[in-house]
């Protein structure tokens, strides 16, 4: 008895010994995607310093998850959300990062998502960018030479690969995430109306004084939803990310709307497939046509986390640390938000690149302004449209009523 | 009353009352004080993150009740799903009752296979349809050609509706048939055979004796597949996600979508506060009528 009695206070010793060793940091990420990129970053990061980052990793109802959190006390010390609106809506549970040392080795333009009122309240993670994305190989099967820009150009290209035997577009219309992302796409060269200012834009909209239905390029928007479904394939409806990405990996389909986190999954199927992006139609501009580049995913430090403090500790080790640097372009392969990182291998952010540099127009996200909970709600009255419940006029009356509660609702 | 009875009765009522507490405070814990919490929370704007909650009385209710279609055609869309289920459910339920109740071989086999549905997860068993409508249909498609396999089952907006229904349909059918099975296990087999000799054929036999005999399996089969069709939730969240468009949404979709998408919680409260009246006014008005009809042996 003696003995097991020994043993117990041994193992509980052990264990005690084990844990005191580090802090564990709890983290709820989104992006499921990265799964792999996290876990490894944690490992490197619990070999370097001792300290274990427990991660916590879900998407479809990260939003409602991370509330259920909140709102029990089961509060974790890092978590993440989007930019713009989100700074907001989280208010009441960030900590500032204004004064923290390692922001400033932050790009400023990355900055600019998540600040309020000059402070900062995240942390910018990725820097990604969405378009059109096409397959180059079946581009230049079909003799497409000349990338579409115009609405019209993307009808004859379009036009030209159905004749091939090849679905033109993939669509992700299953989501209401994509719809959005397409829709506001289109619309990205409203801030000329604006002043160049898409705060200006958004407050109208805030206020009342402009709806979406004296918005007159919002028929440009329904063209190019339409154009899709038209080339989308028989069952446009159906289509969702995965079978955006099989498609278009095997060159079953030519073009999808997506971002450049669609590359792992693209590459995952057709490794050795060759992608890129297209300026995204807004009109008839040729030279309007551009691409949505932004960073929006952030990084949020709870104010009232057990290990605030140890939880700065590892957001510092991500930035100056020489793994930390490079994890992002060389592990997630995507764009890095910090000063000088390296560019990273991969095909879209190289293109998102040299598109920037051929001075192609950027715009950011600036849908992340309208307010939190309108992401959802208005793609799932754009995906009605496109599976033909609502006219175009009911849609934009759908639009307004839909924008107007959840505006009210938020005041 | 003499005291010593008085004592008798009230040593009767505390001895009723710890036997039951455990049970009583768990469901205090559970449903009813979260229930209260919920009416509570449905006289407020609250965003379901913020900390500050405002009291603002029935202005709820009154958006409710005045301007809020896509909770009117979610109400639509749940009482035609209603009707549609607990009919097609209850008739096949006992239509498979009856045939498995009979002398045939194999039919422990063939009730379990049939009750396997109902023990599978209603979110696996959304996405399991989803692969099959979407894939399965697909390769079904191209090797037969037939035109139903063809079809939109999920993305077009008058197909979804039938999508929906049959899988509702499907998962549900072997609960019922169980209930029926075991009503018809009650039925005196004195009674029947005395039918047989009188010379009732097998049709009038069923109408006139075994169905009323039945009627207390009929309507708890009715009570209970009609409360869950108007709280239907877990299918059409991971086959359709109310979709495409608002074409499959229902009410307990409507609810989540508003609470925890558009971040209104008070909002979102006074619509399950309503759905709950709903599903209360229908299942008593629906026990009451078919309580009369039960008839005892």
């Amino acid at each position: 008895m003696k003995r097991y009695l020994l043993v117990a206070a041994f193992v509980v010793l052990g264990a005690a010994l084990v844990a005191g060793q580090g802090k564990t940091i709890k983290v709820f990420f989104y992006s499921p995607e990265l799964t792999d990129q996290y876990n490894e970053m944690a490992k490197e990061y619990q070999a370097e310093t001792g300290n274990t980052l427990d991660i916590t990793v879900n998407q479809p109802d990260y939003r409602t998850l991370l509330a259920a959190k909140f709102n029990s006390g089961d509060i974790p010390d890092v978590f993440m959300s989007s930019a713009y609106s989100d700074n907001v809506n989280y208010q009441d549970y960030v900590y500032d990062l204004t004064n923290e040392d390692f922001v400033k080795q932050l790009e400023p333009t990355a900055l600019l998502g998540v600040t309020v009122n000059g402070h900062i309240t995240g942390y910018p993670f990725l820097v990604q960018s969405h378009s059109f994305i096409y397959n180059k190989q079946v581009f230049a099967d079909a003799g497409i030479t000349t990338l579409p820009r115009t609405v019209g150009e993307y009808d004859a290209v379009a036009r030209k690969l159905q004749a091939k035997g090849i679905q033109p577009f993939a669509t992700g219309y299953k989501e209401w995430w994509v719809l959005p992302q397409t829709a506001w796409q289109v619309l990205a060269p409203i801030k000329d109306s604006f002043g160049g200012d898409y705060a200006n834009f958004v407050d109208k909209l805030n206020s009342g004084a402009l709806k979406f239905k004296d918005i007159k390029e919002m028929s440009t928007v329904f063209d190019v939803l339409d154009l899709i479904k038209k080339y989308g394939g028989p069952k446009p409806m159906e289509s969702d990310f995965n079978d955006q990405c099989s498609l278009l990996a095997t060159g079953k389909a030519g073009m999808i709307h997506q971002g450049n986190w669609a590359e792992d999954s693209i590459l995952k199927t057709n490794p050795s497939a060759m992608i890129g992006f297209l300026p995204g139609p807004v009109g008839n501009s040729a030279a309007k046509a551009g691409i949505m580049f932004d960073s929006n995913q952030t990084i949020r430090i709870a104010k009232d986390g057990a290990n605030r403090q140890a939880a700065l500790d590892w957001l510092r080790w991500l930035t100056t640390s020489p793994y930390g640097k490079a994890w992002i372009p060389d592990k997630i392969k995507q764009m890095s938000p910090i000063i000088g990182a390296k560019a990273p291998a991969a095909q879209l952010a190289q293109a998102t690149a040299g598109m920037l540099k051929a001075k192609v127009p950027s715009y950011p996200w600036y849908y992340q302004r309208f307010p939190a909970g309108t992401e959802q709600a208005l793609g799932i009255i754009l995906q009605g449209y496109c599976a033909g419940q609502t006219t175009r006029e009911q849609t934009l009356d759908a639009l307004d009523a839909s924008y107007t509660k959840i505006m009210n609702a938020s005041k | 009353m003499t005291p010593g009875r008085r004592r008798a009765r009230r040593a009767r009522w505390l001895e009723f009352l710890w036997m039951t507490a455990p049970a009583v405070i768990v469901i205090l814990l559970f449903v009813e004080i979260p229930f209260v919490m919920s009416v509570t929370y449905s006289f407020t704007k609250w965003n379901g993150l913020n900390r500050a909650v405002r009291f603002i009385g029935l202005a709820n209710y009154k958006e409710l009740l005045t301007n809020d279609p896509s909770f009117v055609s979610a109400m639509i869309f749940t009482l035609l799903f209603a009707v549609l289920t607990v009919a097609a459910i209850n008739v096949f339920a006992l239509l498979l009752a009856v045939i498995l109740d009979m002398k045939i071989r194999g039919k422990n086999v063939l009730r379990a296979a049939f009750y396997i549905p109902n023990i599978i997860s209603l979110i696996v068993i959304g996405y399991v349809w989803r692969f099959i409508f979407s894939r399965g249909f697909d390769s079904l498609g191209s090797l037969t050609h037939l035109g139903i396999f063809q079809l939109s089952w999920l993305g077009d907006t008058h197909l979804t509706f039938v999508s929906v229904v049959l899988v509702s349909v499907w998962q549900s059918i072997g609960f019922y048939m169980v209930i029926y099975i075991a009503g018809l296990q009650t039925v005196p087999r004195e009674l029947v055979e005395a039918a047989v000799i009188d010379g009732t054929r097998p049709v009038s036999r069923f109408f006139r004796v075994t169905l009323p005999l039945i009627m207390p399996s009929v309507t708890v089969a009715v009570f209970y597949s009609v409360s869950n069709a108007l709280k239907t939730f877990d299918v059409i969240f991971s086959l359709t996600f109310g979709g495409p468009g608002t074409a499959t949404t229902s009410i307990a979709l409507d609810i989540y979508k508003t609470a925890f998408s558009d971040d209104r919680f008070g909002y979102g409260s006074a619509k399950s506060v309503i759905l709950f009246l709903l599903i209360l006014v229908v299942t008593v008005t629906q026990l009451n009528a078919f309580k009369r009809r039960e008839v005892q042996a």
